[in-house]
């Protein structure tokens, strides 16, 4: 079997039996790999009354066909579950070097059930998988997680992905690390793995992988150079993907004050070029990756010195900068360290301590509720001590663990919220580039920029091959259809596992496939699978209890700016939506695909599970609007 | 009267309406950084063409076509095909999309170019302000 090993490592924490399971040709055609096939392959256990923190919550790390071969950025991994955020499908994927190193492990994916009855690790080497006790490892950091298995198993090239204490305290938005930082962040799989006293997974392979076609080098050598010579590329490599904060704030799209103003006077303080010419001292990378998004900085003194380290991406940056109003990059890389190494992710916890800091000024909370700390905006340390507690669910910390909505809820503040179905937004404001107010809606994961990161389009990241032009980015018309094929780009994406950091023509992922697999896809069948994908997922979550009242923003984003550039504007989500749900083929009164919908796409036993005994009556309603 | 692009004239003309342009003065005044266009043979155009561009502070200092591309070496290069050039200045094609879509090579530091995003676009937009004549591309 080209392109795949074609098979998972399943691992029973509760037994501690560890055997093999091939996964069906047929769904590696029709879903690619990584998240779009594992949803195929978690479809039957996800169901609606499954505690995502109880041991029957399967937890799937999945590769992709390219995962490993040294393509352009594909050295990425996903892990997927029930989510404890949303309790609904869950996906995150991850650079560094763990992805490539399970594909040389001999496996596509590594698959948990169960729960161990004491803290484990899981050890991978070359085919060969064993369960050890972590018990001398619970409680520590991510990075010194890292550092001791290392010294446990194969030395410094074991790859190790672990979870710190927050992982272990289960808060639903804690995340999974592994390398020098490189986060699968979203949507809480780093407590879907405490739940289960799984510290990690650390992995050591050795086996080529299987490639269909010779000419498989030979495009791979060109979409590198291709890539490595791009403009989008260079603006990372030199600035991180924090470089276009000064466009972004300039446009509006970059939130301020926890949502409520646009325009942050100190932004290229904090910006990637601001990073670039004051603390950057070198990039780093994910395994064979020409683009080098990464950083690491030095800060050389002050009350936040520290040697070279992690420097912070765009979404902690904003998330700790001006979300916080705070323009000190020393502390922002201070807070961001703070919560890898504890192991949550810093768009939730940013979002909420943003949420903190106006139910504070609104006298919704007080001394009383934050253990005596006064809540001031632009002051790191207020942030970093709502972190502390947080991660040891103290004080005001109790609610704050829970997220965002729950803590809204518990506060009888939901309408200050900025969330969509329990996930924290990312950074990319919808007054400010629309098409993101559509993506945060529809989104499988909820307010999440990595199943569409469509305001790069919005500034001119067309993509005429796919259908995805460019429309102003304050429209609200015109969006809908782009918006989808975009979703369903980046679908593909999420399968590979492609960086979407990475300006690849989807054309040149097409041929990189084929020649991988030998499956010799015509490219609207390649475009098709990203649609399947975004289906399936959809119809999972519909499986979990969302309804097309899901579909929705909060209150923040359809309250205009009165100044900067988005000033008045917000996203006019009916016009969006309704034409929206016709592209998808999706139904208007329930928010699923309909069955014509599912049966186009060959998905026949997701639209038997989800409309039941109703599917004659629903076959032939499938809206007109619907693309092919 | 419209001004043949790309010529001397051309970037003369382009000179005189930076430097009359209060509005740039302002947002370009801490910019520092010399600009080539390398406009690519494209329809009736058949020769490579060089125009240099002097920025400094809010102002242009110096414009004129180069008789030999190679003549001058500048903080900043935009390449591209005649098409390209002429979408950009028409107003059809947006700048960033050129360069994020591949249609617009730039060379030079991205660091100074992302920190100074403000500054080009209004650049970007001054050009387009010369009473311009295209050569027909296709």
């Amino acid at each position: 079997m080209n392109g795949y090993l074609g098979k998972l490592l399943t691992v029973n924490l509760t037994t501690g039996h560890i055997a093999e399971q091939p996964i069906a040709p047929a769904h590696l055609r029709d879903f690619v790999g990584g998240a779009s096939l594992a949803a195929r392959l978690l479809y039957d256990r996800l169901t609606p009354d499954l505690d995502p923190l109880g041991p029957d919550n399967p937890l799937l790390f999945m590769t992709g066909p390219l995962t490993g071969s040294s393509g352009p950025a594909v050295g990425r991994y996903t892990v997927c579950a029930k989510s404890p955020a949303t309790g609904l499908w869950a996906e995150s994927n991850c650079g560094g070097f763990v992805g490539p190193e399970i594909r040389f492990a001999r496996y596509d994916g590594i698959l948990f059930t169960g729960r161990a009855a004491s803290p484990v690790y899981l050890w991978l080497k070359d085919g060969k998988a064993e369960l050890r006790d972590a018990s001398h490892l619970w409680g520590g950091d991510t990075y010194e997680t890292q550092s001791r298995i290392k010294q446990e198993t194969a030395g410094p090239l074991t790859r190790v992905a672990c979870i710190g204490p927050a992982g272990e305290r289960q808060i639903p938005f804690a995340l999974i690390l592994n390398d020098h930082g490189r986060v699968a962040g979203r949507t809480g799989m780093g407590a879907v793995m405490g739940s289960k006293n799984l510290k990690a997974v650390a992995v050591r392979g050795s086996a080529h992988l299987p490639i269909a076609n010779l000419a498989f080098k030979e495009l791979r050598s060109r979409a590198n150079v291709e890539l490595r010579n791009d403009n989008v590329t260079r603006v990372m490599r030199e600035t991180g993907s924090a470089g276009a904060a000064e466009y972004f704030n300039l446009l509006g799209s970059m939130p301020v004050r926890y949502y409520s103003r646009s325009g942050f006077d100190e932004v290229s303080q904090v910006s990637g070029a601001g990073m670039a010419e004051t603390i950057l001292t070198g990039v780093s990378t994910c395994h064979a990756c020409v683009i080098a998004c990464g950083r690491k900085v030095i800060i050389p003194d002050g009350p936040y010195q520290r040697g070279e380290s992690k420097g912070p991406e765009y979404e902690t940056i904003v998330g700790f900068g001006p979300n916080l109003e705070i323009s000190d990059l020393a502390a922002i890389t201070h807070l961001g360290q703070l919560c890898d190494s504890a192991g949550v992710d810093t768009i939730s916890m940013s979002n909420i301590i943003g949420l903190a800091f106006m139910m504070y000024d609104s006298g919704v909370i007080t001394t009383a509720d934050t253990g005596g700390v006064e809540l001031r905006w632009g002051d790191a340390r207020t942030a970093e001590s709502l972190i502390q507690q947080t991660i040891h669910r103290q004080h005001l910390g109790e609610w704050l663990a829970k997220g965002a909505r729950e803590c809204a809820r518990h506060f009888g503040v939901e309408e200050m919220v900025v969330q969509v179905n329990g996930l924290e937004a990312a950074y990319h404001d919808p007054r400010g580039v629309t098409g993101m107010g559509l993506v945060y809606a529809t989104s499988p994961r909820g307010a999440c920029h990595n199943q569409s990161d469509y305001f790069l389009v919005e500034i001119g990241g067309s993509m005429a091959e796919i259908g995805v032009e460019m429309v102003d980015r304050l429209a609200s018309a015109g969006k809908a259809e782009s918006v989808a094929r975009h979703q369903w780009w980046r679908t593909l994406n999420n399968s590979l596992v492609m960086c979407v950091f990475a300006n690849v023509p989807p054309v040149t992922a097409f041929n990189l496939l084929n020649a991988a697999t030998g499956f010799d896809y015509t490219f609207d069948e390649f475009f098709r699978c990203g649609e399947r994908g975004w289906a399936l997922k959809r119809a999972l979550n519909n499986r979990l209890g969302l309804t097309a009242e899901n579909d929705k923003l909060p209150k923040a984003f359809l309250t205009p700016y009165a100044e900067g550039g988005a000033a008045g504007n917000v996203p006019d989500m009916k016009v969006m939506l309704s034409k929206y749900y016709a592209v998808q083929g999706w139904d208007q009164a329930t928010g699923r695909p309909t069955p014509a919908a599912l049966a186009r796409l060959g998905l026949h036993e997701v639209a038997a599970d989800l409309w039941g005994d109703n599917i004659r009556n629903q076959v032939s309603e499938e809206p007109s609007g619907a693309t092919q | 009267m419209p001004i043949p692009f790309p010529s001397d004239a051309w970037a003369e003309a382009v000179k005189d309406v930076i430097n009359s342009d209060v509005e740039y003065a302002q947002v370009a005044h801490k910019w520092e950084g010399d600009t080539i266009f390398f406009i690519e043979p494209e329809g009736s155009l058949t020769n490579p063409t060089a125009l240099y561009l002097d920025l400094w502070h809010g102002e242009c200092r110096e414009a004129r076509e180069l008789s030999d591309p190679n003549e001058k070496k500048a903080a900043f290069t935009l390449t591209a095909p005649l098409s390209v050039f002429v979408r950009i200045l028409q107003g059809k094609l947006d700048p960033m999309q050129a360069m994020i879509t591949r249609q617009l090579k730039v060379s030079g530091s991205m660091v100074y170019m992302m920190k100074n995003v403000p500054t080009v676009l209004k650049f970007v937009k001054t050009c387009a302000k010369v009473d311009s004549e295209f050569p027909t591309v296709n």
